[in-house]
């Protein structure tokens, strides 16, 4: 039973060359107690995509097509005003990109959180902030300090950090992140994966990680889904589409991702460039330039995503096993156990 | 790897799209086109006006004469022509202008970058003596000035102007100067080994330029309206093709306040300048739209 | 010492320093113009009969020092007098003291300008807000011209543009003088004050709306596109808050506008007395310059300027203490 079902969605942008979509036709499923990887490029759509789910698609763009799906709510894409601000924060709690400036530099964060309080017309305010607190107590920050603090005075981790805790104060179920880990050093990347993971398990939320950073994101995630030129291309639980990718732009996100051990060179980069709004393809499969396994369908002939095994699905013409044993770079996995 | 010093900010092959990209910006919306046509208007004026007209007649059986087709603007209190004081005043006004926006121009700019790349204490030094020139109210000094120096000569008027006006150019300047360092691109330059000489002329000045550009612009209605004015309370000596003293004129001795005989004596020179206004503040428009993207809006 | 305290020592410090380069600048200033005033009155006085003694003593009382002394004692003996609040005597009110003139001149000058100020700040961030929200369209467009247009007008045109219309042709309202009736704290005298106030208020205003709209404009479209208000609109706030967040936001960076606009405004002062002939420190600095009284002059001058500086500290110090990425 999904808490969020996103089916066939469709996000256009206006440009001097028309409306182009920026997603096409998305499919993604969020489980209570799974933590979803999104992974792409940049100009993939992922954070388009995000945005979506809270029905928030910057002019000008516009949902096209398609439903968000939030269960006991109903299709978040045709809600308006005050319910659409209730479901904002209330049932999805989304963790802003580059936490740097996501806060009022003028105001402190506790008087943030009593204004967020008021704005979803909370009865007992007392209890937002002890909650406020109590989060960031258990995410490693000194909840009285924070509180009494502007954004200025804090660092980059513990931003980020009272993003998180803005998302979950008002009890959401689920928690979007877009790209948490980007604008961190690598020992703050790791803190707050653990971090994330450990809300996720206290609280049995749906999450949703989106990231071009499929190492990092490979720690904590259950499931992956991988998205290219606007379309979700591949999707599964994590090891299996690790160990047994099915889509070739999959592997070759893998073969691509350096190694801390190993032949730093057994990583091969994909030629090419990925594609954004304007110069994605319109016809047949949006990867099919950069395809080592194309053939004269993927020209003419665009894939659908459909479910391949159990829990599995993927938008490809060419048969998984031929993906999986063919010779563009290594299937060896990421974030394995050592 | 070879590393040739080519310069990081703006290469010269990328400015020619930017001359491409000022004229559609300019032929989006007519009112600019409108602007640069006022504004070349009275350079024109102010460079070749004094050309065509000789000396100044004075009919004295023509006094305040209203439009006709010998005198298309009128006449004055002497009977001279309206509209040939208008074009041959035109040049001192702008010439004053432009003098004192080519020293605000220098000054600021120069100012400016120095503070905002260097930092530290040699901005510190030059930020305080900015606030001092920003802080002593320009006019008032301005007047008190005029009682030591004639002013009849454009040169010293838009000397001192200049002199004094550079302050929020030095300002906007540094401030656009302390941003872009934050952009890398002149860490990169240093790292390549480039002089400071080199980085402030070549990579930091093209990307100001821009707002030079803007404030010169703004800056000039200033000095237009300061020098007007000076003429205007009378501080000066007397010049009959003298926008300012021809407002003075009008108003004080022609009662152009009181009696409709002087009045285009008093509108010309008056319309004079809320046009030069209105056609800088249009072209304006274009500039600021050029390099504010954020006002850019969709088709 | 708190740092807001140590900030405020420092402005007043920098202050004291700008005041004083002004005071050295006059003095200087007056010693250079044509025929030095000190000198000319003193041969008067011998001419008049005085002993030198009494001559330099008279001269000394009117401007602060004469010439016959060494110049670093001048220059001292000025600054004395100065710090004692002595600007010397007026020589076209013969015997005068200028502070006292000057004294008498300063409100009508201060009130009006605060006035205009208050006006056009509160009508021009609020037009500045329009402008930004509805940018795109052509009302915006226009409101947007509206203040660069007027911004860019002269101060005596649109002086002399009201007392035409206002005054001239509609006759509502009157001229010259701050009021029709003796002074004193009774409705006649005031509600004619306020009658003659208006015109100048209302140029005080118009000189400045154009930059506070402009600015608002300007800030207001720079604060949408910041990450923390699409971030609030993630979090569910309501319209009301996020205008609240827009506004406080933008309206900070405009106090370092307000610290330039008393500059102008002071400035405007000299046309706007001169036009609307309003007893202000403009119009006396006018008449000084017109009679050549250098003490008033130059008294006049230098208080304007203290004016300015006051005022520029006072709005830095507001700055401040509404941000708090400054304060320490």
């Amino acid at each position: 039973m999904s808490e969020v079902s996103v089916r066939a969605l469709t996000i256009e942008y206006q440009t001097s060359a028309g409306w182009l979509p920026a997603v096409a036709d998305a499919w993604l499923d969020l489980r209570p107690g799974e933590i979803t990887g999104l992974v792409g490029e940049s100009g993939s759509g992922k954070s388009t995509l995000a945005l979506a789910l809270l029905n928030a698609v910057p002019a000008p763009g516009r949902i096209a097509a398609g439903t968000v799906e939030l269960a006991g709510v109903g299709d978040v894409t045709r809600l308006t005003g005050k319910q659409l601000r209730k479901v904002r924060g209330g049932a999805l709690g989304y963790v802003f990109q580059a936490s740097q400036n996501s806060l009022n530099p003028l105001k402190t964060i506790g008087r943030q959180l009593l204004d967020l309080g008021r704005s979803h017309e909370v009865a007992d305010l007392r209890a937002l902030i002890a909650r406020a607190k109590d989060l960031a107590d258990r995410m490693g920050l000194d909840g009285d300090r924070v509180l009494d603090s502007y954004q200025h005075q804090l660092s980059g981790g513990m931003r980020q950090r009272v993003g998180i805790v803005f998302a979950l104060v008002l009890n959401a179920k689920v928690l979007i992140l877009d790209e948490p880990t980007t604008a961190l050093d690598m020992l703050s990347q790791a803190s707050v994966l653990d971090i994330v993971r450990k809300v996720h398990d206290e609280n049995q939320l749906s999450t949703l990680i989106i990231t071009h950073d499929i190492g990092a994101v490979s720690e904590i995630a259950d499931r992956l889904a991988v998205m290219y030129g606007g379309r979700i291309v591949e999707d599964g639980p994590l090891l299996d589409v690790l160990r047994r990718p099915s889509h070739p732009y999959t592997k070759a996100l893998i073969g691509a991702t350096a190694r801390i051990t190993g032949d730093v060179d057994a990583a091969r980069a994909l030629p090419g460039r990925p594609p954004d709004l304007t110069t994605v393809a319109r016809v047949g499969c949006v990867f099919r330039d950069r395809c080592g396994f194309a053939v004269e369908t993927c020209a003419t002939v665009e894939p659908v995503l459909a479910a391949s095994e159990d829990g599995r699905r993927r938008a490809c013409h060419v048969e998984p096993s031929t993906v999986l044993s063919g010779a563009s770079g290594t299937p060896a996995a990421v974030g394995e156990p050592a | 790897m070879a590393v040739t010093t080519a310069t990081l900010g703006a290469s010269p092959r990328a400015r020619r799209p930017a001359l491409l990209a000022f004229r559609t910006a300019v032929l989006r919306k007519p009112g600019r086109v409108v602007g640069l046509a006022i504004i070349v208007l009275f350079a024109l004026m102010a460079v070749a006006g004094p050309w065509f007209y000789g000396r100044l007649e004075i009919d004295p059986d023509a006094v305040y004469a209203p439009p006709s087709a010998k005198h298309w603007l009128g006449t004055d209190f002497a009977g001279s022509d309206v509209l040939q004081e208008i074009i041959v005043g035109a040049r001192y006004v702008l010439g004053t202008a432009a003098l004192a926006a080519l020293i605000t121009a220098v000054l600021g700019t120069g100012i400016g970058l120095v503070a905002g790349y260097r930092r530290g204490f040699t901005d510190s030094v030059l930020m305080r003596i900015t606030d001092f020139i920003l802080t002593i109210p320009a006019f008032p000094l301005l007047i008190v000035l005029s009682t030591v120096w004639d002013f009849s000569s454009p040169w010293l008027m838009g000397l001192v102007l200049g002199g004094t006006g550079w302050g929020g150019m030095a300002r906007a300047v540094r401030s656009q100067a302390l941003s872009l360092r934050e952009r890398g691109f002149l860490e990169a330059a240093r790292g390549l080994g480039l002089s400071t000489r080199h980085i402030i002329v070549k990579e930091l000045l093209p990307n100001i330029a821009p707002y030079v550009a803007m404030h010169l612009l703004l800056s000039t209605i200033a000095f237009v309206t300061a020098e007007v004015g000076l003429f205007f309370l009378g501080v000066v000596p007397f010049s009959t093709t003298n926008w300012g003293v021809m407002l003075n004129q009008a108003v004080f001795s022609g009662g152009a306040l009181e009696s409709p005989d002087a009045l285009f004596y008093l509108l010309a020179p008056l319309s004079c300048i809320v046009l030069l206004t209105l056609g800088i503040v249009l072209f304006l428009d274009a500039v600021d739209e050029l390099f504010n993207p954020r006002l850019r809006e969709r088709a | 010492m708190t740092g807001f305290g140590r900030r405020l020592a420092g402005k007043l410090a920098m202050g004291l320093v700008m005041v004083w380069a002004v005071a050295t600048f006059t003095f200087f200033l007056v010693r250079a113009l044509p025929g030095n005033p000190g000198d000319v009155q003193y041969e008067n006085y011998i001419l008049m009969g005085m002993s030198p003694g009494q001559a330099q003593a008279r001269v000394n009382a009117v401007y602060g020092f004469t010439s016959h002394e060494p110049l670093p004692r001048q220059y001292g003996g000025y600054l004395w007098q100065l710090a004692q609040g002595n600007l010397g005597q007026s020589t076209s009110y013969s015997g005068v003291p200028v502070a006292h003139i000057i004294g008498s001149a300063l409100p009508w000058t201060v009130i009006p300008v605060l006035s205009g100020l208050i006006v056009s700040f509160l009508i021009g961030v609020a037009a500045g807000v329009v402008a930004a929200v509805k940018r795109s369209s052509r009302w915006g467009g226009l409101l947007s011209l509206s203040g660069s247009v007027v911004a860019g007008v002269p101060t005596f045109v649109v002086a002399l543009l009201l007392l035409l219309v206002f005054h001239t042709e509609w006759h509502l309202l009157p001229f010259g003088g701050t009021s029709d009736y003796e002074a004193g704290w009774n409705a006649p005298y005031v509600g004619s004050v306020i009658e003659h106030a208006v015109l100048p208020v209302c140029t005080y205003a118009l000189l400045s709306y154009g930059g506070w709209l402009l600015a608002m404009k300007s800030s207001v479209i720079s604060v949408l596109g910041d990450d923390f208000i699409l971030a609030a609109e993630l979090r569910g706030i309501t319209p009301v808050t996020r205008a609240r967040y827009i506004g406080r936001n933008a309206i900070l960076p405009l106090f370092t506008v307000l610290a330039l606009s008393f500059g102008l405004m002071f400035g405007g002062s000299i046309f706007i007395e001169n036009t609307f002939d309003y007893p202000g420190l403009g119009s006396l600095l006018l008449k000084a310059i017109g009679t050549r009284d250098y003490t008033l002059m130059s008294g006049a001058f230098l208080l304007i300027t203290v004016a300015v500086i006051a005022a520029n500290i006072l709005a830095d110090l507001c700055y401040t203490l509404i941000d708090p990425r400054v304060r320490r």
